[in-house]
């Protein structure tokens, strides 16, 4: 494979952010045919590599070959026209248009300086067979479920005859389901000669599509992977640079009194499923269960950002109706909310503010005034405890890494000490060396008697972490696994209701 | 750093913006004390066409007395004509002649105005004041004039809408005043005054209401329109401010109710005399603004230069009204044109 | 302190160039009047100063205070009322207008831009109403309380020049507005919400109450502008009194480094935004330029200032870049 000129190629990369080297002397080769992992903790330059090859970023040194021929690429345009695609993290589709006219947007067929909608629709439908989806180009995009919108744009890159394609991140947000069906649209644009770069966290996912693997980290190669040699420990060591035996580590902690009673609960999203459970004090309680099961909107409600609709909800004994999120942090129950960017962090305040915003209140000083020195003194502590990795107190949440932003918002809730903890997708884009500590605090907290309730869809993340996992389907808690009785199958039979068996293996 | 190269901008800007200024001001108006000449203002209560045709003759008598004269036009009702007028009290002009949006609410201004330079008050008048004199019409004698002309366009009698830019100033009042005392054969009586949206019913006439608009053009439009249709039956419409008959003009055509519905008009807006000349508008009662503006500058320059005589005996120079219908109407605008074309043949 | 020094040192800049050209611009005469105004139309700046903080927009300022500047001498003039009463009347007015707003734009999720401008029309309306389109004023009455506007207060040691009371009213509320802003909880709250509502919700802060609390500042800021123009107008035109007022205000907001998108601005910032404005309009009379371009140059001049800031951010955070490669 290595004997042939490369398809595309970079050498020598570097390119500075301020404060930062994102890219140190990169190099990448990517063949024709070639599914290329690139993976690596947050942070180590992934991002502004691909950034590089689609034309939103410059680079400050180093070349780019396409074919063996220097190019520069000046525009995302620029990129496009070599036939480069970056499929994004978040999808770049308009929810209002139909998929066909998604598919050409900016480049729409035209009759007599009119969109020729037929044309459109028509020549759409190569594409969405070429990535499997069977539905029409007149479809709304805004009926369609994110897996399907990400094919949409899968299929958007190939209709300007994308020869390579970069992935980033595209299973983050899809079910088991349609991460088996992105898979196979994977493979088969292998076979149709098309290169892909592929990013990801999930470590399974790499090494079921991979051709080799590149490892980033702090911005250089740390090295690289052939396909019979890629193992989940290899990928990890050769990323975090270290050990990580003590993954998910566990300290025994001793369940105490009932902290959080859920009785009867009906919320919004699944307005006739009735949710009753229980959460010990000191005990981690995992929620697993597809994207549409309704974890996150349990967890907003008990949060107080979503009303129930029914049902009692009792935080240490005590009956409560949270109005608002306030209440609920009142009543000592915290959360660190799925979409962290928009619902956990001010991007553009400092790290020091992000902390102490919930307790301004708090520690208010007489006639309302601002505690600056009650929130620096929060703020610093945070940083030494969580280990966040920031310049300085002042510094803008939007500059951290994702880790380290997960950690400000666990910051902010420490800080007021809860003795309900609930955390949606808490690892959610972050990288290695982060989740471990992450992990490691959420033992942490348990052992001191703090009571954790997570909704996530990583399976080995719910496996390794939880004391015990409610499973999720459709709204309802379709059964309870003690950590004896937990098993990858178990989640998936639960999760996955009537149709269980058919969809296993990862 | 970063504001050396906001100033930077700011001052690039700035210079270019008053030098270009600089070149025109020299010629016409601003200047202010650079030279012998005494510098005089005229300041209208709002703009309008009408007071364009004042301007031309402040441009003439400055021009023939010799003087240096500013006009400045209020945008924004009395907020922004104290403003400039408190600017002109900078420049220290030498006399100011004002058309007072309110002249009993003013005083304050008018008496700002008297302590730091000589004040006549045009178009409207300012009695309370310590004016010096007043150049302009009696609005009550002309408003009965008008009255007048709608007798004559509707003598069975009928129903009449009243159109004005604004009812605050003294001048519309009156006119409104007169003109309503007049089509209700009331003695002679100014201090009267009917409230507007109250109905009016005479012996044959009948006033609906009165519409103001604010000097927002759309509006007065939008009123005579809404007037037709809310009173199918209108038979009159009167504009009491310059720009009201042409809406009022556009407005019936646009109904189709020409001859069915009467206009008679105020003052000598381009369009209100072409539409005597079509027959369509019966007739206007017109001041002289040209004169108000010429008379105000003539007498300004007069006291600047320590010259009493100027004064009118007891402080009112009247500029009487005139009727214009269609028989004395190419008389009127020859003369019109002619004026307004003097300072260009000179 | 830092911010707002762009935006100051175009103020000395314009007032430096328009006294070299003019020199009366220097008189004590105009000074004051050119700080009288700025203080007038620096209440309600700072009032709107709140609202455009917390992400919002009120267009209604401009009518409400020809409502609040009609309302006043109507209750004192032609209902015989005290002037406390009227003065409690119009603040209540005020807050009661706000707190509509507030209410309508949290509770009712409605667009602030749509609340606030059928706002705009509700309240000129209603002026007009209910005053039959008469202007109101206070004649020659009242004289004690119109000082509140037209007074004038000695410096010590000085002579020959008075600060004009309504400086004096806003340079106070211009200081507790600032110490309020940046000194309190509820301030910070607002600052936080304007940059990420849902965030800020999310960590439990009151997000409803406290936008619904910028709008009653803003609105009752606009009262007491209300009432501080009639009282020096003294001639108060109910179809047009405030008219346009709001835009100067959030012009004035821009300037001074608000971003509409919210969550940033200074009030210092406001006030000196507001005052570029006014000293722009006297220079552009006492330098002669045609007062028919007085918009013209005042938005050129707004565009021109802010065009420059986001140009001068961009130059900074390149020069940042490059100290730290270095």
């Amino acid at each position: 494979m290595s004997s042939t000129t490369p398809l595309l190629e970079v050498r020598g990369a570097t390119k500075r952010y301020p404060g930062v080297l994102a890219l140190r002397d990169v190099n990448l080769s990517l063949q024709p045919s070639e599914v290329l992992a690139v993976i690596g903790e947050n942070g180590a330059g992934k991002s502004t590599l691909m950034k590089v090859l689609a034309g939103i970023q410059g680079l400050d040194a180093g070349e780019i070959l396409l074919d063996g021929k220097p190019i520069r690429i000046r525009s995302v345009q620029a990129s496009l026209d070599l036939g480069i695609a970056l499929i994004h993290q978040e999808l770049n589709l308009c929810e209002n248009l139909d998929v066909a006219a998604n598919i050409f947007l900016g480049r729409e067929p035209l009759r007599h300086g009119l969109i020729h909608e037929a044309r459109a629709a028509e020549a759409s439908r190569k594409f969405l067979q070429m990535v499997g989806l069977d539905i029409s180009p007149r479809t709304p995009l805004h009926q369609l479920t994110i897996g399907r919108r990400q094919l949409v744009e899968i299929a958007k890159a190939l209709s300007i005859n994308a020869r390579v394609l970069i992935m980033d991140e595209p299973t983050s947000s899809l079910t088991q389901h349609e991460t088996e069906n992105l898979f196979e649209v994977v493979d088969r644009l292998r076979e149709r000669g098309v290169s892909l770069v592929y990013i990801s966290h999930r470590l399974g996912e790499v090494k079921r599509l991979a051709d080799r693997v590149m490892v980033l980290r702090d911005g250089e190669n740390a090295g690289e992977i052939s396909k019979q040699d890629i193992t989940h420990d290899k990928m990890v060591g050769l990323m975090v640079g270290r050990d990580i035996s003590r993954f998910y580590d566990r300290h025994p902690h001793p369940a105490g009194d009932v902290a959080l009673a859920v009785e009867q609960l009906r919320t919004h999203a699944h307005p006739r499923r009735r949710l009753s459970f229980q959460v010990r004090a000191g005990e981690i309680v995992g929620i697993a269960g597809l994207v549409g099961a309704g974890r996150t909107e349990l967890l907003e409600t008990l949060f107080g950002v979503e009303r129930p609709l029914g049902g009692t909800i009792k935080v240490r004994g005590e009956a409560t109706r949270f109005r608002a999120p306030r209440e609920a942090i009142a009543a000592g129950v915290a959360l660190a909310p799925e979409d962290r960017k928009q619902h956990g962090l001010i991007l553009e305040s400092s790290v020091e503010e992000n902390i102490g915003m919930a307790g301004w209140f708090r520690h208010r000083l007489a006639g309302g005034f601002f505690n600056r020195r009650r929130q620096a003194a929060d703020a610093q502590a945070m940083i030494e405890k969580l280990n966040i990795k920031t310049p300085h107190a002042r510094q803008m949440a939007l500059y951290l890494s994702g880790g380290n932003q997960q950690k400000v918002v666990l910051g902010k809730w420490l800080a007021l000490a809860p003795r309900v903890l609930l955390l949606d997708e808490p690892t959610r884009g972050i990288d290695v060396g982060a989740k471990e500590e992450i992990y490691h605090l959420m033992d942490q907290l348990a052992a001191e008697g703090v009571a954790i309730l997570f909704a996530s869809s990583e399976m080995e993340e719910v496996l390794g972490v939880s004391d015990r996992v409610l499973v999720m389907h459709q709204g309802r808690i379709a059964g309870e696994l003690a950590r004896s009785q937990l098993t990858e199958e178990a989640v998936m039979q639960l999760a996955t209701g009537a149709e269980t068996t058919t969809v296993s293996n990862l | 750093m970063r504001c050396s190269f906001v100033v930077g901008a700011m001052a690039v800007l700035l210079l270019s913006v008053s030098l270009g200024c600089q070149k025109s001001s020299s010629t016409s108006s601003g200047g202010g004390n650079s030279d012998s000449r005494p510098t005089v203002a005229y300041v209208t209560n709002g703009i309008a066409s009408f007071w364009v045709v004042a301007e031309k003759g402040v441009e003439a008598a400055a021009k023939k007395f010799d003087a240096n004269a500013l006009v400045r036009m209020p945008p924004k009702g009395p907020g922004s004509q104290k403003r400039m007028v408190q600017e002109l009290l900078t420049l220290g002009v030498d006399g100011i002649a004002i058309s007072p949006i309110s002249s009993d609410n003013q005083a304050d201004l008018l008496r700002e105005i008297s302590e730091r330079t000589k004040l006549i008050t045009h178009d409207a008048d300012a009695p309370k004041s310590d004016r010096i004199c007043y150049v302009g019409m009696d609005n009550y004698v002309a408003g009965r004039a008008c009255g007048r002309l709608v007798k004559e366009a509707l003598p069975e009698g009928g129903t009449i809408m009243i159109f004005v830019g604004r009812l605050e100033q003294a001048n519309a009042k009156l006119r409104r005043q007169g003109l309503i005392d007049e089509l209700l054969d009331r003695s002679d009586d100014s201090s009267r005054y009917d409230p507007p949206n109250a109905t009016l019913k005479g012996e044959k006439y009948t006033i609906l209401d009165t519409r103001t608009d604010g000097f927002d053009n759309s509006k007065a439009k939008a009123n005579a329109q809404d007037a037709i249709v809310k009173y199918p039956d209108l038979s009159c419409m009167v504009g009491l401010f310059a720009y009201n008959p042409p809406f009022c003009l556009d407005a019936v055509r646009e109904a189709g109710k020409i001859g069915q519905i009467k206009i008679v008009a105020f003052d000598e807006d381009f369009g209100t005399l072409q539409g005597i000349e079509d027959g369509e508008i019966a007739g206007t009662v017109v001041q002289n603004p040209y004169r108000y503006g010429y008379e105000s500058v003539r007498i300004l320059a007069g006291l600047a230069r320590g010259d009493e005589s100027v004064l009118p005996e007891g402080g009112f120079l009247e500029i009487p009204h005139r009727i214009i219908k269609k028989d004395n109407l190419q008389e009127f605008w020859t003369e019109l044109k002619h004026l307004l074309g003097e300072p260009d043949s000179e | 302190m830092k911010k707002i020094l762009g935006i100051s040192t175009l103020l000395v800049v314009i007032c430096v160039a328009t006294s070299v050209m003019n020199p009366q611009f220097l008189t004590a005469y105009n000074l004051q009047n050119v700080i009288r105004w700025t203080g007038l139309f620096g209440v309600i700046s700072i009032g709107a100063a709140f609202v455009i903080i917390t992400g919002g927009i009120d267009l209604s300022i401009g009518s409400l205070i020809g409502l609040t500047g009609c309302v006043l001498p109507l209750l004192i003039m032609q209902h015989g009322w005290s002037a406390p009463a009227a003065l409690l009347v119009v603040a209540l007015l005020g807050l009661g207008v706000g707190l509509t707003h507030g209410l309508l734009i949290t509770k009712l999720k409605l667009r602030p831009f749509v609340v606030t401008l059928c706002g705009l029309m509700i309240y000129r309306g209603l002026a007009r109403w209910l005053t039959g389109d008469q202007t109101q004023g206070f004649g020659q009455e009242h004289e004690t309380l119109r000082l509140l506007a037209t007074g004038k207060v000695p410096l010590p040691f000085v002579t020959g020049f008075e600060i004009p009371s309504p400086v004096l009213i806003m340079l106070a509320l211009g200081v507790a507005a600032a110490v309020f802003l940046n000194k309190t909880v509820y301030g910070r709250y607002m600052l936080a919400l304007g940059r990420n509502e849902q965030a800020a919700r999310y960590s439990g802060i009151n997000t409803d109450a406290m936008t619904i609390l910028a709008y009653m500042i803003c609105s009752t800021t606009a009262a007491l502008g209300g009432v501080l123009f009639a009282l020096d107008f003294n001639l108060i035109q109910p179809a047009g009194h405030g008219d346009f007022y709001e835009l100067y205000a959030i012009a004035a907001a821009v300037l001074g480094g608000c971003s509409l998108r919210g969550g940033e601005g200074s009030i210092a910032g406001v006030i000196v935004g507001i005052a570029v404005m006014r000293v722009l309009y006297n220079s552009i009379n006492l330098l002669g330029i045609d007062t028919q371009l007085e918009f013209t140059i005042i938005g050129v001049v707004i565009l021109g200032g802010v065009t420059a800031d986001e140009l001068a951010k961009r130059w900074a955070a390149s020069r940042r870049a490059a100290a730290e490669r270095a």
